[in-house]
């Protein structure tokens, strides 16, 4: 792995952590947390883009290490990322807040197994208390559990692909150039 | 506890939620809680009271049995809140009694590549700048008069506002820490010699199989 690559691993863990200052800002019911894993997958690729989720989720881990079972998302996301930057999904917002609505429904499921067989569904307050309401319209406690997983990552992943579609559009393109996939993500060749 | 190496305290920190979830209830989720919290304890340095890790480690876990009674009710809540408060005492205890400098030097001295050496100091000193330059940009924003409430799309106009001067700022970043890097000769291929590697006694290394082993004799037996 080049140094260039090798840098922009702490910067994009950074950004998925340092985000929440935003979100906390405007108040709106989103996390962000995979922006920096969506970013270095679509400028590096997969490995840089799964090494970010991985160190993200030991970073977070930290403070609570509740987050960490749910590594198994950020690795799921870099991969979709990479698939996405391939295929030139980051051209457009009409192209990428699709594409983040589908992530948000793979990550859900994703991350309802590991919140009902380690936590019970008891994540977070605002995930515990739509999976309540959940089970208040009459789902089981799986079915709950997806419900509430669903709704936390759904508008959260396609918020995400939208601000990272816009950086990348906003990089000046000499730096863009510098990372291997940037171009192709935003559906532009190299000149 | 702290003069014990670093693998020895992380062997420590992984194997109590282990034994949690693997040990069957009502005695297997509470007893390494009662250990993991009662190390938070033990944690305190000259300067500081263990009853801080064991507070933090108590105010973390209080929503997840709040929560898992919502849910679940009272059978329910005892059954998995023990097992989540070890997990949250352990990682907080690990936390306070393993600092991050000796944790690199311990990685350094077991032939772990200089890279993964590099992203572990990298990303911790990374993550508070990069939170504080983000406290700087909310500000400066809400001083240009950036509206942050009001409608959804308000809010997200917002979001765009103080979300992208951030990011840019921080990819700009990379080209500096890259420069730096090549300009010392950087190369996460070449090993290092450890300044002061941590002493890793032959008895810890057994404690750590040792760990290792009873966890995964456990597993089988549960299986089984």
């Amino acid at each position: 792995m080049s140094v260039r690559l090798l840098a922009l691993i702490p910067v994009a863990v950074a950004i998925n952590l340092a985000l929440s200052a935003a979100v906390d800002a405007v108040g709106l019911p989103l996390f962000l947390d995979t922006t920096g894993t969506i970013l270095a997958t679509a400028l590096a690729g997969p490995v840089v883009g799964i090494a970010t989720g991985a160190l993200t989720s030991a970073v977070n881990s930290l403070r609570n290490p509740t987050f960490w079972p749910f590594v198994v998302v950020q690795v799921l996301v870099a991969l979709y990322a990479w698939g996405a930057a391939r295929a030139g999904w980051f051209r457009s917002l009409a192209v990428a807040v699709p594409a983040g609505l589908v992530l948000g429904v793979l990550a859900a499921v994703t991350s309802t197994p590991i919140s009902y067989l380690i936590f019970k569904c008891a994540t977070t307050g605002g995930i515990a208390l739509t999976t309540k309401l959940g089970q208040l319209l009459g789902l089981s406690d799986l079915g709950a559990c997806f419900f509430g997983s669903f709704v936390s990552d759904f508008a959260d992943k396609a918020v995400t692909f939208a601000l990272v579609t816009t950086v990348l559009h906003a990089l000046p393109r000499r730096t863009a150039a510098r990372f291997p996939l940037a171009l192709r993500a935003i559906g532009r060749s190299a000149a | 506890m702290r003069a014990l190496h670093p693998f020895t305290l992380i062997g420590i920190a992984l194997a109590l939620p282990a034994l949690a979830w693997l040990l069957p209830f009502a005695w297997g989720g509470l007893a390494p809680m009662c250990l993991a919290l009662a190390l938070c304890v033990g944690a305190g340095t000259r300067g500081e009271s263990g009853f801080g890790v064991l507070r933090a480690a108590l105010l973390t876990a209080a929503p997840f049995w709040f929560f898992l009674f919502l849910l679940h009710g009272i059978a329910g809540m005892l059954t998995t809140a023990p097992r989540l408060t070890t997990m949250i005492a352990s990682f907080l205890w690990l936390v306070a009694v393993l600092p991050p400098a000796r944790l690199v030097e311990a990685m350094i001295a077991a032939g772990w590549p200089s890279s993964a050496a590099f992203l572990l100091s990298a990303t911790l000193s990374a993550v508070p700048a990069l939170r504080e330059r983000a406290r700087r940009i909310v500000d400066a924003q809400r001083c240009r008069g950036l509206p942050t409430r009001g409608g959804p799309l308000t809010r997200i106009a917002a979001l765009r506002a103080l979300a992208l001067p951030l990011v840019l700022s921080a990819l700009h970043e990379v080209d500096e820490r890259a420069l730096a890097l090549e300009t010392r000769g950087f190369s996460g291929s070449v090993r290092r010699t450890p300044l002061a590697p941590p002493p890793d006694p032959a008895a810890e290394r057994l404690v750590r199989w040792g760990l290792l082993l009873g966890c995964l004799g456990l597993l089988v037996w549960r299986i089984v």
